[in-house]
C-alpha cells in the first residue's frame, strides 16, 4: 500500500511534457483529410515537374511538322499541339515554370511586405505614416492595368521571367505588409516586449526574435493564399499573351492555344490539360490554405 | 461622417496626381516613340519628322510635355488616336457603354444568384443541398476567370449553342427596338456570368456563414420564443443582419471590375474598354493606353474609396477619424 501511494505521488509529481503550438498544430493539420490529400497532391504535381527532364526524353522545342494536332494516343498520352510538339511534356515543362514563378513571387512579396510591415507596426509615428501612406499608393494601382504596361516596357530588354516576377511582385506587397503591421501593432503591446527592450535588445533584434514569431502563423497562411493568386496572375498574363515569353511552355501559354476557336472547339486536348491542372493546382492550395488556418488557429478544436 | 468623406475625396487628388505622373512616364518609357497620329507614316523624310516632333512638342524637355499633357487632359483633350485617327474620347466613349452595361449585369447577376444560394444553404446548413452549393463554392474560388471563360465558351456556345461566343450584339437587328435589347441581353450573359464567378462564390459563402451565426444568437432565440415564423425569422430578423456587411464589398467589386473586364472581353471579344486597352497596347496607341490607365486608375481609387465610406456607415463601431 505504502509502496503503491509513494509509485502514484512520484508519477505525478514528474510534469506533463506539453506539446508545442507547432507540435499542435502539426497534428491538427495531418487529421484534416481534405488538407492532407491536397498536399500530397501538390507535392506529387511539384515533384513531376521539377523531374520533367528526367521523366520524358522527348523535345519540346522542336517544331514536328510530322504530328500536328494528334490526338491522344499511346505514344502521345495527350496528344500533340499544333506544332507537333507533346502535350504531356509540355505540362510538366509549363507546371515546372507556373510553379517556379509562383513560387518566387510568393517569397518576394511576403519578404518585401514583411520588411515593411513590421518596420512600420513597431515604430510608428512618422515612419508609420510614410510607409503607410507609400502603400496605398501602391495598392491604388490597378493591378493587371499596370503589370501589362510594365511587362511591355521591359518585354525583350531582360530576361522574361525574371522581369515577370519582378513585376508581379513589385505591384502586389501591399496587401501583406498592411496585415502584417496591423498584427505587429497588435502585439507590440505586450509586456514581453516591453521586457526586451527594457533590458538593452535593438529594434532589429526585438522584430526578428520576439515580433515576427508571433506574427508567423498569419504570414504562413497569407503565403499560401498568395501562391494561388500569384499562380493565377503568371497563368492569366501569360494566357492575354504579356505574361511568359511564349517559346517557354507554361500553363498559361499552353492555355493561350485556346484563344484559337478551331483549337477552343476542336481539338479540345490541347487546352484541357492545362485548364484542369491550373484550377486543380488552386484548389489544393486553397484546401490546404484552409487546414493552415484551421489548424494555427488555438482557439479551434477539432 | 461627412467631414470624412470629404477629407478622403481630397485625399484623392494628391493621389491622382503622382498616378498621372507614373502613367506619363510609363507612356514615355515605353518602347518605340510616342509619335503622335498627326504624323504621316508614309512620309519618311527626316526632316518633315523633324519639323513635326517640334511642331507636337516632342523635343521639349520632359516636364513641360507632362505638363502639356496634364493640362490637355484636365480639359477633356485626351489626344488624337494613333491608330484610328480620331479623338481618344470619342472612341473610348463608343466601347464604354459596353462595358458598363457588362459590369452591371455582372454585379446583378452575383447578387441574385449569391442572395438565392447564400440564402439557402444558410437556412438549411449541412444538407445535400448546402454541401452541392459549397462544393460548387470552392470550385468558383479555385477557377480563375479565364479558364472558366474558356470552359464556358467551350461547353455553352459550341457544344450546347445556347450562348454566342463574341460580340456584343447581333448587327442584323436594329437599335432601339425589343430585338436589339434581347440580343445585348443574351451576349452579355456570359461574359457577365464569368466576370462575377469569384464574388459570386465568396458573397455566397459569407452570406451563409453570417446566416448560421446569427441564427444562433439571442434575439432569434427570442422572436422564436414569441413565435414568430421561422419563415419570417430568417427573411426579416436575420437577413436584415446579414445582408448589411454585404454591401461593404460593393467597393472592392468595382475595383476587381476593372482587371475582370480585360480578361473577360479579351476572352469573349466583347468591344468594350478592357479589349480596347489591350489593344492600345500592342499596338502602342498612347494616347488611348494613357487615358484608359488614368480612367483604370480614378475607378480603383474610387472603388477603394467607396468601401471604406460604407465600412463607416455599416459598422458606426469603426471610428473614421
Amino acid at each position: 500500500m505504502e509502496i503503491s501511494t509513494a509509485k502514484n505521488t512520484q508519477i505525478n509529481l514528474k510534469p506533463e511534457k506539453g506539446l508545442s503550438p507547432w507540435a499542435i498544430a502539426r497534428r491538427k493539420f495531418i487529421k484534416n483529410k481534405l488538407a492532407m490529400t491536397s498536399l500530397i497532391f501538390l507535392i506529387f504535381v511539384t515533384v513531376l515537374s521539377f523531374l520533367a527532364p528526367y521523366i520524358t526524353t522527348i523535345d519540346i522545342t522542336k517544331i514536328n511538322i510530322g504530328s500536328m494536332s494528334l490526338k491522344p494516343s499511346a505514344e502521345h498520352w495527350l496528344g500533340t499541339d499544333k506544332n507537333g510538339r507533346d502535350v504531356f511534356t509540355r505540362l510538366l515543362y509549363g507546371g515546372r515554370v507556373s510553379l517556379l514563378v509562383g513560387i518566387s513571387c510568393t517569397l518576394f512579396v511576403i519578404l518585401f511586405g514583411t520588411i515593411v510591415g513590421s518596420i512600420a507596426g513597431y515604430f510608428g509615428g512618422i515612419v508609420d505614416s510614410m510607409l503607410m501612406r507609400f502603400t496605398d499608393f501602391v495598392l491604388n494601382f490597378p493591378f493587371l492595368v499596370f503589370v501589362i504596361v510594365l511587362a511591355t516596357i521591359f518585354h525583350g530588354k531582360i530576361n522574361g521571367l525574371v522581369i515577370l516576377i519582378l513585376v508581379i511582385s513589385l505591384l502586389s506587397w501591399g496587401g501583406v505588409a498592411r496585415i502584417v503591421r496591423s498584427k505587429i501593432l497588435a502585439e507590440k503591446e505586450n509586456e514581453y516586449i516591453l521586457a526586451a527592450i527594457s533590458i538593452g535588445c535593438s529594434p532589429f533584434k526585438v522584430i526578428t526574435k520576439h515580433l515576427l514569431p508571433n506574427v508567423l502563423s498569419t504570414i504562413i497562411v497569407q503565403a499560401t493564399i498568395l501562391f494561388a493568386s500569384m499562380i493565377v496572375a503568371e497563368t492569366g498574363l501569360s494566357f492575354l499573351g504579356f505574361g511568359v515569353p511564349s517559346e517557354i511552355p507554361s500553363w498559361g501559354n499552353m492555355l493561350a492555344f485556346a484563344n484559337e476557336p478551331d483549337v477552343l472547339q476542336g481539338k479540345p486536348w490541347i487546352w484541357i490539360p492545362p485548364a484542369l491542372a491550373i484550377t486543380l493546382t488552386i484548389l489544393s492550395i486553397n484546401f490546404v490554405g484552409e487546414g493552415l488556418k484551421d489548424a494555427l488557429n488555438p482557439r479551434s478544436r477539432r | 461622417m461627412l467631414k470624412y468623406s470629404l477629407r478622403r475625396i481630397l485625399g484623392m487628388i494628391p493621389m491622382l496626381f503622382l498616378i498621372s505622373i507614373v502613367v506619363f512616364s510609363l507612356a514615355k518609357l515605353m518602347p518605340g516613340d510616342s509619335l503622335s497620329g498627326e504624323i504621316d507614316p508614309n512620309n519618311t523624310d527626316p526632316a518633315y519628322i523633324e519639323e513635326m516632333r517640334e511642331k507636337l512638342g516632342y523635343n521639349d524637355p520632359v516636364h513641360i510635355q507632362y505638363f502639356t499633357w496634364i493640362t490637355n487632359f484636365m480639359q477633356g483633350d485626351f489626344g488624337k488616336s494613333t491608330r484610328y485617327k480620331i479623338p481618344a474620347s470619342e472612341i473610348i466613349a463608343e466601347r464604354l457603354p459596353n462595358t458598363i452595361f457588362l459590369g452591371f449585369s455582372s454585379i446583378l447577376i452575383t447578387y441574385v444568384l449569391a442572395f438565392i444560394m447564400g440564402i439557402y444553404a444558410g437556412r438549411k446548413p449541412y444538407t445535400i443541398g448546402d454541401n452541392a452549393i459549397g462544393t460548387a463554392n470552392y470550385i468558383g474560388l479555385a477557377l480563375p476567370s479565364f479558364v472558366a471563360g474558356v470552359f464556358a465558351i467551350y461547353f455553352f456556345s459550341f457544344n450546347l449553342g445556347w450562348f454566342p461566343s463574341n460580340g456584343s450584339v447581333d448587327i442584323s437587328t436594329t437599335e432601339g427596338t425589343a430585338g436589339y435589347w434581347l440580343s445585348r441581353i443574351h451576349h452579355v450573359f456570359l461574359p457577365a456570368l464569368v466576370l462575377g464567378l469569384l464574388s459570386t462564390a465568396s458573397y455566397t459563402q459569407f452570406l451563409r456563414n453570417d446566416i448560421i451565426e446569427n441564427s444562433r444568437k439571442d434575439f432569434v432565440r427570442t422572436a422564436r420564443a414569441k413565435g414568430t415564423p421561422e419563415s419570417k425569422i430568417y427573411n426579416q430578423h436575420i437577413l436584415r443582419n446579414s445582408i448589411i456587411p454585404l454591401i461593404t464589398f460593393l467597393g472592392f467589386d468595382i475595383v476587381a471590375l476593372v482587371g475582370g473586364a480585360i480578361i473577360t472581353e479579351t476572352i469573349f471579344t466583347y468591344p468594350g474598354i478592357g479589349q480596347l486597352f489591350l489593344n492600345s497596347v500592342s499596338q502602342r496607341d498612347y494616347p488611348v493606353l494613357m487615358t484608359l490607365t488614368m480612367m483604370f486608375s480614378f475607378l480603383t481609387l474610387f472603388g477603394n474609396l467607396v468601401a471604406d465610406i460604407l465600412y463607416g456607415i455599416v459598422d458606426p463601431r469603426i471610428r473614421l477619424d
